[in-house]
């Protein structure tokens, strides 16, 4: 069955509930199966599965609105600050990276997922979600940010300075 | 010891930009920009390396993720249970799914094969930009090569011994090019060693680069490569307006780049290859593959 694996990581990762994966998997291929007539031979099938899956996640996610916690997103432009950019341990336990992000909100662990796990493009991304490319690039650049500074936490619990190093004069040998 | 400057606005503009950078979402020229930069700036290479960190990390966790069996049969059995219970018997019913399972059996083996073929597409254009990467950014931008061919024993030199022995191959198999350089290099923000040749003809700068395969192999299959030569498939790509045509050895992947024609550069690529492909074969039974020695950023 094409990209089951794929769509079901993804849906676990997001869902965090193996159970709602399972289902939300199911409800998927249904509907992939419905409406094949729909799928343009020759383009790209695993994006158009996302796609499916993401539509379907929507409802599910209206469904367990009540246990979701609610997210502001208040950085859109995805500000830099120099400053503040955390140090990420060298060596990082998978464990402690699927617990870091677990704690990134909905908005920025999908578009996280989907663009460094399964390498959509932007513009993929864009379809897929059904929201603007600039936003896909913003909550892209939060939801990196959110998780390295996940990381760093890991790092801290760990006893490891996740300061970064001062940048004022960089010195090479 | 040097101190490097550490200009916080143009570090700014730069990190508003690594994450486009990361995904590969940037023009060629702007991509250019951010690897100058980061030549020259410790803090953003150290930025840049830790969001890759992040990164490669997440994929790895994910992949590693267990994918029971009960997903794909409670898949095949919602698909069973979402047949039209209407049917008037049981072997219209049986009919019905099974012609249901074969469509989507079909669907299954087309998607997934295409998907294949997608990837190994992907996978090729990715090992092929290598070379491109090194082309432009060493020897396009860079400009790494003198206008007079540095002569053949100074190239060794640079080379080292292990490389050394590819220079008259690459001199000999390619007419009507004149070798002006060859050095080791590599591209900011990588490990990546490349053996470059830069090579002149044909009114155009033409690179012959080799880089370590690292257990990456490129994808089989007919509808991938062009024809042989000598038992050797040829990929040909174009990408940032070069033509690039490579081969895999035992080791090693090698590139031809040029802005010439597809035609020419893949006809250069065959006449390459077999030579290439044997001298790196010899060159690898007396090494073990750690290319380290004589190497300098491009």
């Amino acid at each position: 069955m094409p990209h089951l694996t794929d769509l079901y990581r993804t849906a676990c990762l997001l869902l965090r509930d193996r159970h709602e994966a399972e289902d939300l998997i199911q409800d998927t291929y249904l509907e992939a199966w419905k409406s094949f007539h729909r799928f343009v031979m020759g383009t790209n099938c695993r994006a158009w599965l996302f796609k499916i899956m993401f539509h379907r996640l929507h409802h599910v996610r209206r469904r367990l609105v009540k246990t979701s916690r609610v997210v502001t997103i208040d950085d859109p432009d995805g500000q830099v600050e120099l400053a503040a950019e955390p140090v990420v341990p060298q060596e990082i336990r998978d464990e402690d990276v699927l617990n870091a992000l677990a704690r990134v909100a909905v908005e920025f662990r999908d578009i996280v997922l989907l663009a460094d796990v399964e390498e959509f493009s932007y513009k993929e991304i864009a379809e897929t979600l059904r929201i603007p490319l600039g936003t896909v690039m913003s909550r892209l650049s939060r939801g990196r940010k959110l998780l390295r500074q996940e990381l760093a936490e890991v790092a801290r619990s760990y006893g490891i300075d996740p300061r970064p190093k001062q940048a004022g004069a960089a010195e090479t040998a | 010891m040097n101190t490097l400057s550490f200009d916080s606005k143009r570090c700014e503009r730069i990190r508003l930009q690594l994450d486009s950078y990361l995904s590969n979402e940037l023009l060629v020229e702007t991509a250019i920009e951010i690897v100058r930069h980061l030549e020259s700036c410790e803090a953003c290479s150290r930025d840049l390396e830790s969001r890759m960190r992040v990164r490669d990390a997440l994929q790895r966790a994910v992949a590693k993720q267990p994918v029971p069996d009960s997903v794909r049969a409670g898949v095949l059995r919602k698909l069973r249970e979402s047949q039209p219970r209407s049917l008037p018997s049981t072997t219209g019913r049986r009919w019905a799914v099974g012609l249901a399972a074969i469509a989507f059996l079909l669907f299954s083996l087309f998607a997934g094969e295409w998907l294949s073929l997608r990837r190994s597409e992907q996978l090729i254009a990715s090992i092929l930009k290598l070379g491109v990467s090194d082309h432009l950014i060493c020897a396009i931008k860079g400009h790494n090569y003198p206008e007079v061919a540095n002569p053949p024993d100074q190239i060794r030199n640079k080379l080292g011994v292990r490389y050394a022995v590819l220079l008259q191959v690459v001199q000999e198999r390619l007419p009507g090019f004149e070798v002006l350089e060859g050095h080791i290099c590599s591209i900011p923000g990588s490990n990546r060693k490349y053996i470059h040749f830069i090579t002149r003809g044909q009114g155009t700068i033409l690179s012959v680069i080799l880089t370590e395969r690292n257990g990456t192999n490129l994808p089989k299959g007919q509808l991938l490569a062009s024809p042989e030569s000598a038992g050797l498939s040829i990929y040909e790509g174009h990408h940032s307006g070069m033509e690039i045509a490579g081969f895999e050895s035992a080791q090693y992947f090698a590139f031809v780049v040029s802005d010439l024609s597809q035609n020419q550069v893949l006809q250069l690529a065959r006449g390459l290859a077999p030579a290439l492909n044997e001298k790196l074969h010899v060159t690898g039974h007396i090494f073990m593959p750690s290319a380290n020695d004589g190497v300098a950023d491009s």
